[in-house]
């Protein structure tokens, strides 16, 4: 990593680095990166939505099985498995988005990368309901 | 790690580790949350300037590093958070508690992946087509960062260090 220019901060006066970074500065760096990033939250979602994990985890026995397993050793864990779909789904559009030309990949509109985080928790909190039932109940 | 150490005192050690990594990314989201929000153009005056006045793009690289360091050891010990304490949580009816712990796994998991985003975007500080962008997944990460902060605390303290 190069070290960056202090000049022209947006929001600071304070130094800026590696700016020149070549990843950084990469076009298909920023194709893959705002993809992964815009489309991660929605397919986290939709992943938990579909019940997709890649792998179900029996922590009791520490055994692995692939995809959806609900019966076994003791409880099982899905989140292992939901968040390495998401990764795996996101990266895949990412590479997909690389090789777009560059007039497709700035049409992307770059704040989704915020908003659709913010999007995703009302559906997070309603993907917990039964929790929330439960403790009503009481 | 029998012989060495009490499971009790492996999993206290990885929980104090998992604590230390959240620490500083902590640190380092909110100085540059500040910085965005409510950015000093000098580093003097008050403690509070001096706060908002820190070099931002030069934490990028580490609050992804911290990110992903305190998602790798908490998956960890949430193998045993799942049998040790999740378990008891349940028979006590802590049902909030363990709610608000799921919805921190799915918190911490939405952060995840803005991390490249993040990163390219700070890298890109003097490109003034990502100032929104930056601002906008700095400030979530940073909400974000501390919501995982105080539901692990707050779940530590109904059953943590030394349970």
């Amino acid at each position: 990593m190069s070290t960056a220019s202090t000049a022209g901060s947006p929001t600071t006066a304070a130094p800026i680095s590696a700016a020149g970074s070549s990843l950084a500065a990469a076009r298909k760096f920023k194709a893959f990166a705002t993809t992964f990033s815009i489309s991660g939250p929605v397919v986290y979602c939709l992943t938990v939505y579909m019940n997709w994990p890649v792998f179900t985890f029996w922590p009791a026995n520490d055994h692995f099985d692939w995809g959806m397993v609900t019966k076994g050793q003791g409880p099982n864990m899905l989140w292992y498995g939901w968040t390495l779909t998401a990764i795996l789904i996101s990266a895949g559009l990412g590479i997909i988005a690389m090789l777009l030309p560059e007039r497709v990949i700035r049409k992307i509109p770059l704040a989704l990368v915020w908003i659709f985080p913010i999007l995703a928790i009302p559906f997070v909190v309603y993907s917990l309901m039964f929790w929330w039932r439960l403790a009503f109940k009481q | 790690m029998s012989g060495l150490i009490s499971s009790n005192a492996f999993w206290t050690i990885w929980l104090f580790v998992h604590l230390i990594l959240a620490l500083g990314l902590l640190g380092a989201l909110t100085h540059q949350a500040m910085a965005v929000a409510l950015p000093a153009r000098k580093a003097t005056g008050g403690i509070i300037t001096r706060y908002r006045a820190v070099p931002a793009a030069g934490y990028a690289t580490a609050v992804c590093v911290l990110w992903v360091l305190t998602f790798l050891v908490g998956s960890f010990i949430y193998t045993s958070y799942r049998i040790n304490i999740r378990i008891p949580l349940e028979q006590e009816h802590y049902f909030k508690t363990g709610g608000f712990f799921d919805f921190k796994e799915h918190v911490a998991t939405l952060g995840l992946v803005l991390l490249p985003a993040y990163w390219f975007f700070w890298k890109n500080a003097e490109n003034p087509e990502y100032d929104n962008a930056r601002k906008g997944v700095t400030l979530v990460l940073a909400v974000m960062c501390w919501f995982l902060f105080i539901v692990g605390h707050v779940l530590n303290n109904t059953r943590g260090f030394g349970s």
